[in-house]
């Protein structure tokens, strides 16, 4: 059985183990032409990976059309921190989400009646949890367009809206709190629970186990957080995980009403 | 080549990046012609061909979002690298993929046990990190691939710094029996814990 000496032949050819470890390797290999063989092997293999990594291949096709009409139709919205205030007022993702839901609203969309109170429903549950500014602006355009344009944003770390918000804009959403947050999961996890019957087993384990995932992201991040505060990635990252669960919960609560 | 055409190579990409950063997309494309080649095969490596392309249209619209936030700390290319990174584990994070990450699937690549032929080493690779379990794929790309650290590694993903080594470990040894480096004979060795 080489097991011992094989599990640690990675460590060994990336120099990770203490001298002593390092030194026993050793020994052992001069007398081991099996495990001697398969270090020679996993050189060739990290030798291989180094090749691939210098020869990159581009894409089959060209990509840059559907980046373009991205930027271009606001999908992409350009909203660089810092360099240019008026390009993007200080947003939350749950407030995008929001502003996305508004738009949806907004929007000439068909929707079944159905469909129409689960909207209905799931602005009253959220309701609770935003707060919008509405700022009139004389000759200014639609609050439609605006939510339109700030749905397109990304997500953005909390503490990354240092910029003032545009006086132009037509809603400025105030930042939802954890306790505002948690406020709206609650309401949602209520209706859904309370719309659960109406659900087949496959669509509620589908749900469960999302939540479950979701909710490990979010643990893992709050976790990296807690070890590196002012990591913006990571603040981010937690937003729009948390976003995502919003969003979940949202979706869930929606098909409840549309099984009526 | 000579320094001065290096130099000017690079004062062209730096002048890209500042006009990308104003809102002009003509540099912005000049920077994805640049290095799209190196986001498309990390994402390709890392997610699998089948959402390679739309993932690396997220990263560049999110660099193009991003970009007011590049100090030019660092170089271009290892910024965006980074941005890349973190828009695959936020992608495979989303969609659960890393469900298996930490499973142990040793058996992954039994039904790839015959050796491929030689004579296209670069697909044949290719080819075998795709067939890895999503974990060992990750981080032997991330590892050996790209060159990350496995402290790197632990903290961009939430792990502790043994596991990426004993993933990464699992890893090498499945891309070994695939490529058939001096195939191993049955049971002798473990491939992976």
């Amino acid at each position: 059985m080489h097991e011992e000496w094989t599990d640690k032949l990675s460590d060994f050819l990336d120099g990770e183990l203490t001298p002593t470890e390092q030194r026993a390797v050793e020994a052992h290999l001069r007398g081991c032409a099996a495990c001697s063989a398969i270090l020679e092997d996993l050189k060739r293999v990290v030798e291989r990976a180094r090749e691939a990594g210098a020869a990159s291949r581009p894409p089959q096709a060209d990509l840059w059309s559907g980046i373009a009409a991205r930027i271009d139709d606001g999908r992409g919205a350009k909203a660089p921190a810092g360099r240019s205030p008026s390009d993007r007022p200080s947003v939350t993702a749950f407030t995008d989400r929001a502003a996305t839901a508004f738009a949806l609203r907004t929007r000439r969309i068909a929707l079944t009646l159905p469909q129409l109170a689960a909207a209905a429903a799931l602005i009253a549950a959220v309701s609770g949890a935003l707060v919008w500014q509405v700022v009139p602006r004389s000759g200014g355009a639609a609050p439609s367009a605006v939510a339109e344009r700030r749905a397109a944003e990304p997500p953005r770390a909390p503490d990354a809206g240092a910029e003032a918000p545009d006086a132009t804009d037509r809603i400025v959403p105030v930042v939802m709190a954890d306790a505002q947050y948690d406020a709206a999961v609650a309401d949602l996890e209520k209706a859904l629970q309370h719309g659960r019957g109406r659900l087949d087993a496959a669509t509620i384990a589908t749900v469960e186990h999302n939540l479950q995932i979701i909710d490990r992201a979010i643990d893992q991040a709050r976790e990296a957080l807690a070890a590196d505060p002012a990591n913006t990635y990571l603040s981010g990252h937690l937003v729009e995980t948390r976003r995502r669960k919003l969003d979940l919960l949202r979706r869930a609560a929606a098909l409840t009403s549309e099984s009526d | 080549m000579t320094l001065s055409g290096d130099a000017a190579v690079g004062r062209g990409l730096e002048n890209d990046v500042a006009l990308a950063a104003a809102g002009d997309a003509s540099a912005f494309e000049r920077l994805y012609r640049t290095h799209v080649a190196r986001i498309y095969s990390l994402t390709r490596r890392m997610l699998g061909t089948h959402e390679a392309d739309e993932v690396t249209q997220d990263i560049f619209v999110r660099t193009w979002q991003k970009l007011g936030q590049f100090r030019g700390e660092s170089a271009f290319s290892t910024w965006l690298h980074r941005l890349a990174v973190n828009v695959v584990i936020e992608r495979r994070r989303t969609f659960a993929i890393n469900r298996e990450r930490m499973t142990d699937d040793a058996t992954a690549l039994d039904f790839v046990a015959v050796a491929p032929a030689r004579s296209d080493l670069a697909v044949d690779f290719e080819h075998a990190i795709e067939q890895l379990p999503a974990g060992a794929r990750e981080i032997l790309v991330l590892h050996d691939v790209e060159g990350y650290k496995h402290r790197e590694i632990a903290a961009m993903l939430g792990i502790a710094t043994g596991t990426s080594k004993r993933q990464l470990h699992r890893a090498r040894m499945l891309m070994r029996r695939y490529l058939g480096e001096s195939a191993p004979a049955s049971g002798t060795t473990r491939d992976g814990d």
